[in-house]
């Protein structure tokens, strides 16, 4: 990953129970556009609920809803803290 | 009541995000004057069902699939999207969309909620599970709401059946359409949507209406959208693509500005209807579940325990059911053989189509019990968790953990197995997991194993295990190994895609209602008996024709001759072998006793002899049919009671022409790993052509599955045989 101005990383770097804020989606942009359908539009609050026993995928909340999605997806996906 | 009878029924769509409770209200308005089918030409199921309205007019309600937009990413939504675009010639736009959203989560349900009012088509908004918004203390202004949407807005509790009427009135009314939009196209966007929009040609299956959302929709699409492909010539797709193309170099972000919009729209319309009480809105009792139910210790342990209890209930709570009906069918069988004279049609009837009946009603516990348990994951929501705990190991073949669970079932039978497929939304995954499903051993192979692991393999120890054991389970790994090839073959092929997103929804755990389960089982059930039911029936019949045509050869009747001698001399011991001899002559001179013949030269080379061909072809009813065949072949009757005759039988034989013994060790692996491998199963085909909506993929599983299990077999019997263990 590339370097991150003022404390932004991706969502698969944050730790579990922690929030942020999505800064940008940095994935193929059907996927992008998808992505923010269901909720994960920039300036939105996230929080990394856990990781899945294996590892991958992970469990995010936003906008009141839980949804899982794989590291793939999350380590584009750019978060600054909340 | 009167009403004139000729007035068309009203048409009503409900819709909206998946888990609204869609289904809920639709078994609440309809009952159970359902209706399930498909679209034509796809994989999506279409529900209808029929409703008198207050005023005594009838209505058609479709349930269309729940989705999360209008641009669509899976073939549900592309159905979804064409309806309500009047791109669906079977299905015309309805009269009235009643769009249910989750009333705790208005935040999302909204987004989907907004495109559809946008469409400008009548619809009324259903507020649906007020009970939990009550419970969490929310207030929702609906005239506030109203207001801002420009549409009618009711709340109800569909579960509970609360508010019911009311909709129902208002279903009834005449509904004005909005006018309002929540986003804005920017100025030089808005100039290529109209570019595109006169580049579309005027034709019937282009309403007038829907002309700007297609240009829209040809403007995002990446080429996977076959609806679009469909009604809009290849040059303005092209021109569209060649128009995006330059929107990404000029402004990066121009394909979610309306996402935005909406999303903004939708805080703003929440702040001010919704009242909630101070603090964070979380369901705390889901997530205390999730602590323990997806725990990284609990939550496997707690999956493989309930799948473990799942599997086994369906083998163990359908294997009385399945007796039962055997027992219910030949006796209905019987009680025809009695009441009619012996002949062909008695014959047909008994042996062909009654047969056929029962093979097809022997799949239905299977199916019911497993859907039974599939329900209550489903709705309880336990389903979502389950495919993230096992996506990571289904990633590696190229699936997600949508596919575990239709894979697990397949072990008890493939057919449930492949009806539950239909929870994948990815379509390349999807007819994925079907062709792979066969692979699993299912129930129907054990009794095929265990006659071959009794006659071939000896009962000796190795270290805790037994050989017939390690074969057993050999037999099971090498399905999952070959099913792990083909879908990493697959996905590199056929079914390559552009990069795929797998996203899914944890939804909160509800506790499932009874009548919603019920439901479900019940329609899978009549599906699969009215649709695979009449194939499988077909092919019984057409294999019971096979197995007893010609009839009375030459040899035949000189062995009926000898047995009514013996019997008459008393000696009905002899009379009895003679009769088995009877059966097992007749089979080998029909036309599937000849095929048996015909077809020796393509199975020599896998060490089998016309005899196991003619056990390969009656197989096609179902695998286990082989055993009964055998022992006709054999003479020796009946293999039901006591199977260790035939066991002898099979290491006794002899090759006529060569005077040695027929079936070796070697046979018998060759056999059993052509009946992992082989697609035997004529019901499962009739499913797959069922759940595909076509024949090209049952052609291809039959091709594939055969020619992968003759080669599988070739390699074993000739490297055995080179390796010396052919003797
Ligand atoms: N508390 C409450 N729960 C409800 C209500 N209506 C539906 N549910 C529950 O919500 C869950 C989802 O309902 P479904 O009817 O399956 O939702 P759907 O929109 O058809 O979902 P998909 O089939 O996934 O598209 C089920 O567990 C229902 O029992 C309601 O009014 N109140």
């Amino acid at each position: 990953m590339a370097a991150h101005g003022s404390g932004e990383r991706s969502l698969d770097a944050m730790t579990v129970g922690e929030r942020g804020i999505i800064a940008s989606l940095d994935c193929e942009p059907t996927i992008a556009r998808r992505l923010m359908e269901l909720g994960l539009t920039p300036g939105t609050v996230v929080e990394l609920i856990r990781r899945a026993p294996l590892g991958d995928p992970l469990e995010i909340t936003v906008r009141g809803v839980h949804l899982w999605l794989r590291r793939s997806e999350a380590s584009r996906i750019d978060v600054s803290p909340a | 009541m009167s009403r004139p009878p000729e007035a068309p029924p009203r048409r009503i769509a409900i819709l909206g995000n998946p888990n609204a409770g869609k289904s809920t209200l639709f078994n609440a308005l309809t009952g159970l004057r359902q209706k399930v089918g498909n679209y034509p030409g796809v994989t999506v199921e279409k529900k209808t069902g029929m409703i008198d309205l207050p005023s005594g007019r009838r209505a058609e309600v479709v349930d269309l699939p729940g989705s999360y937009s209008l641009q669509p990413a899976s073939p549900d939504e592309m159905i979804v999207r064409d309806v309500l675009l009047g791109l669906q010639s079977d299905t015309p736009p309805p009269d009235l969309i009643v769009f249910v959203v989750d009333a705790t989560n208005l935040d999302r349900h909204m987004y989907l909620a907004l495109q559809v009012v946008e469409l400008g088509r009548p619809m009324l908004l259903v507020l649906n599970m007020m009970d939990a918004a009550a419970a969490l203390s929310m207030r929702i202004d609906t005239v506030a709401l109203e207001r801002q949407l420009g549409v009618p807005v009711v709340g109800i509790s569909a579960a509970k059946g609360e508010g019911l009427d009311a909709l129902r009135a208002m279903m009834d009314r005449d509904v004005e359409p909005s006018t309002r939009h929540f986003r804005e196209w920017p100025a030089h966007l808005m100039r290529v949507i109209d570019r595109l929009e006169r580049r579309l040609p005027e034709r019937a299956d282009l309403p007038q209406r829907a002309r700007r959302d297609v240009a829209v929709a040809m403007l995002l699409d990446r080429g996977e959208d076959d609806a679009l492909a469909r009604h809009v010539p290849a040059d303005a797709l092209q021109d569209a693509r060649m128009l995006a193309h330059r929107l990404d170099e000029f402004s990066p972000n121009w394909r979610s500005g309306d996402v935005t919009g909406r999303y903004d729209a939708i805080s703003a319309l929440v702040a001010e209807s919704v009242s909630a009480p101070p603090g964070e809105r979380r369901d705390t009792r889901s997530e205390a579940i999730d602590r323990v139910l997806t725990h990284r210790v609990w939550g496997p342990i707690i999956f493989v325990v309930l799948m473990g209890a799942v599997f086994q209930s369906v083998f163990a709570w359908a294997q009385p059911l399945m007796d039962l009906i055997d027992w219910a069918v030949s006796a209905v069988g019987s009680m025809l053989g009695q009441a009619m004279p012996p002949g062909a049609l008695r014959s047909l009837l008994v042996d062909g189509v009654i047969a056929g009946v029962g093979t097809t009603l022997t799949f239905v516990p299977q199916i019911a019990i497993l859907f039974l348990f599939l329900s209550l994951l489903e709705d309880s929501g336990y389903m979502a968790r389950a495919a993230f705990i096992m996506d990571r190991v289904m990633a590696k073949v190229g699936l997600s953990g949508r596919s575990f669970i239709p894979l697990l079932s397949s072990f008890a039978c493939a057919i449930p197995g492949i009806m539950a497929t239909r929870s994948i939304d990815n379509r390349r995954d999807r007819i994925t997991t079907i062709m792979i499903a066969p692979f699993m051993s299912c129930s129907a192979r054990l009794p095929v194993y265990a006659l071959i692991i009794g006659a071939f393999v000896p009962n000796r120890w190795v270290g805790f295990l037994t050989l017939p054991g390690i074969t057993l389970f050999a037999m099971y790994f090498i399905g999952i190994v070959a099913a792990v090839a083909v879908a990493w073959a697959l996905k590199r092929t056929v079914l390559r895609g552009g990069p795929p997103l797998y996203v899914m929804e944890l939804p909160p755990y509800r506790r499932p209602s009874l009548r919603s389960v019920l439901t479900t089982v019940r329609e899978r059930s009549l599906l699969f008996t009215r649709n695979a039911g009449t194939v499988i029936l077909l092919i019984t019949v057409v294999l019971w024709f096979l197995a007893s045509y010609p009839k009375g050869s030459e040899a035949v009747r000189a062995i009926e001759a000898q047995r009514v001698a013996a019997l008459q001399a008393g000696d009905t011991a002899q009379a009895r072998a003679l009769e088995l001899r009877v059966a097992g002559t007749n089979l080998e001179q029909s036309f599937a006793g000849r095929a048996g013949r015909f077809i020796e030269p393509a199975i020599a080379p896998l060490g089998f002899d016309w005899r196991i061909g003619i056990g390969l072809i009656t197989s096609l009813a179902a695998r286990e049919v082989m055993v009964a065949t055998m022992a006709t072949v054999f003479n020796i009757g009946s293999a039901d009671e006591d199977v260790h005759p035939l066991r002898q039988s099979l290491r006794d034989a002899v090759d006529t022409r060569t005077g040695l013994k027929a079936y070796t060790p070697l046979t018998g692996l060759s056999l059993m790993v052509f009946y992992v491998l082989a697609c035997q199963c004529m019901s499962t085909l009739a499913v797959v052509r069922r759940e595909t909506n076509s024949w090209r993929w049952p052609i291809f599983m039959l091709v594939m599955m055969n020619s992968l299990a003759w080669l599988a077999s070739f390699a074993v019997y000739q490297g055995g045989r080179a390796l010396g263990y052919g003797g």
